[in-house]
């Protein structure tokens, strides 16, 4: 990762030599960001097509490409652009809202007019509210040793079961399938209750640096916290550290991973 | 504690730094479900969109999951079964024997999976219909 160096890719000059060809028929919307903003030169779309900024006039724009025709959207390569478009904005330090996977419009009139002449006031506040701003992910999970050792170290009828069960020979292991199932359940369920308090410390501690939260439901029974946070560009330092720390502190049964920076998925209003 | 070390972003011992570019499994639920949603008029509807969000959302079966939890408790005691020591006993031994060597490698291999389920090897289509099949390999032992 390098440190993203502005002005490196300020030249608007790819957006004209490409709307000669581009621009006729259904659009694909990445985001919308402000209007003159410098798109990075080389950065390309969906089955990589040219991005283009389509503006709307009211100081906000729309970063579009023109929209693969003859197959249902969805394939990996497709999610992947979608991403590629927006970070390239982001770690060009341009500001920019997000749309969800898979925004299209019938074409570049209707980009203009509908989605962003009728909308200027709102995009322009809430590109306001992210100016300066990046989301970070934290995802925290348990090392699963150390939590097993925790756990049947802790609690006794769990510990016994796994000790019964690891005494039955291999060629009758199906006889005892759901003993197998119990003990996991059981497990489970005991990390569970140990996420609710760790998630906790570890929010409670990289919060306060972040300007937002937004925490999500934890996938796996491993998964301690997920959770995004929405970070100003001279607290981004600071948050890092938090972060570095908790990492420290935790390092025995904890891994800490940090995403980012990502554009604002989690921070856009409401519709 | 001095100097531009601070400024570093490729990560340390304690925190693995997934980058902006970073892989699509950190953040295709954002993609998916994230971001703002246009409502207008003008939407064309794309087709396999829907479908497509359901897919992602998949979690592996409980069964799968608790069928994980007790092999994995189960390596656990073997592990150190040349001994007959109590387990306080095992943890302190743990602690001292490179134990964070053992559990990096759990952790990549659960990472390893993940990648799997969210394609990441751009393979999809083959990890669900291996996720499919060993849910079916559950079910049928259920059924017996």
């Amino acid at each position: 990762m390098t440190t993203p160096t502005p002005g490196s890719a300020s030249q608007p000059a790819a957006e004209s030599a490409a709307g000669q060809a581009a621009g006729h028929g259904p659009q694909y919307v990445y985001g919308v960001t402000r209007s003159g903003a410098a798109l990075p030169a080389d950065v390309a779309g969906l089955e990589d097509r040219p991005v283009r900024l389509v503006d709307g006039g009211g100081g906000c724009a729309a970063i579009v490409s023109d929209l693969p025709g003859n197959r249902p959207l969805g394939e990996r390569a497709d999610l992947v652009a979608h991403q590629r478009v927006l970070n390239a904005l982001v770690e060009a330090g341009t500001v920019v809202l997000p749309f969800r996977f898979g925004s299209a419009l019938t074409d570049t009139t209707a980009v203009e007019k509908e989605l962003l002449a009728d909308n200027t006031a709102r995009f322009a506040e809430a590109l306001d509210r992210l100016e300066g701003r990046v989301e970070l992910r934290l995802k925290a999970t348990y090392v699963q040793e150390t939590v097993l050792r925790e756990i049947m170290d802790a609690e006794p009828e769990i510990a016994e079961l796994a000790r019964r069960l690891r005494e039955v020979p291999p060629d009758i292991a199906d006889a005892v399938y759901y003993d197998r199932v119990r003990l996991g359940e059981l497990i489970a369920q005991a990390v569970t209750r140990r996420r609710e308090t760790d998630g906790q410390v570890l929010l409670e501690a990289a919060a306060p640096a972040a300007e937002a939260v937004s925490p999500k439901p934890p996938v796996r029974e491993e998964d301690v916290l997920d959770a995004s946070f929405l970070v100003t560009a001279d607290r981004r330092a600071e948050f890092e550290r938090v972060v570095e720390e908790l990492g420290r502190t935790h390092a025995d049964r904890i891994r800490l991973r940090l995403i980012g920076p990502l554009p604002p998925y989690d921070f856009v209003p409401e519709v | 504690m001095t100097g531009p070390v601070a400024q570093q972003t490729s990560g340390s011992n304690y925190v693995q730094r997934g980058g902006s570019g970073s892989s699509l499994a950190d953040v295709v639920d954002l993609i998916l479900e994230k971001g703002l949603v246009i409502d207008l008029y003008a939407r064309v509807s794309l087709v396999g969109i829907e479908i497509l969000t359901v897919d992602v959302r998949i979690v592996i079966a409980s069964v799968d999951t608790y069928l994980r939890f007790a092999e994995a408790v189960n390596r656990l005691d073997i592990a150190h079964d040349g001994t007959s020591q109590g387990l306080p006993q095992v943890l302190d031994g743990m602690q001292e024997s490179g134990a964070k060597k053992k559990t990096k490698g759990a952790l990549e291999g659960a990472s390893e999976r993940l990648k799997e389920t969210f394609g990441d090897s751009g393979d999809d289509e083959d990890s669900e219909k291996e996720e499919q099949s060993s849910r079916r390999r559950s079910r049928r032992k259920e059924d017996e």
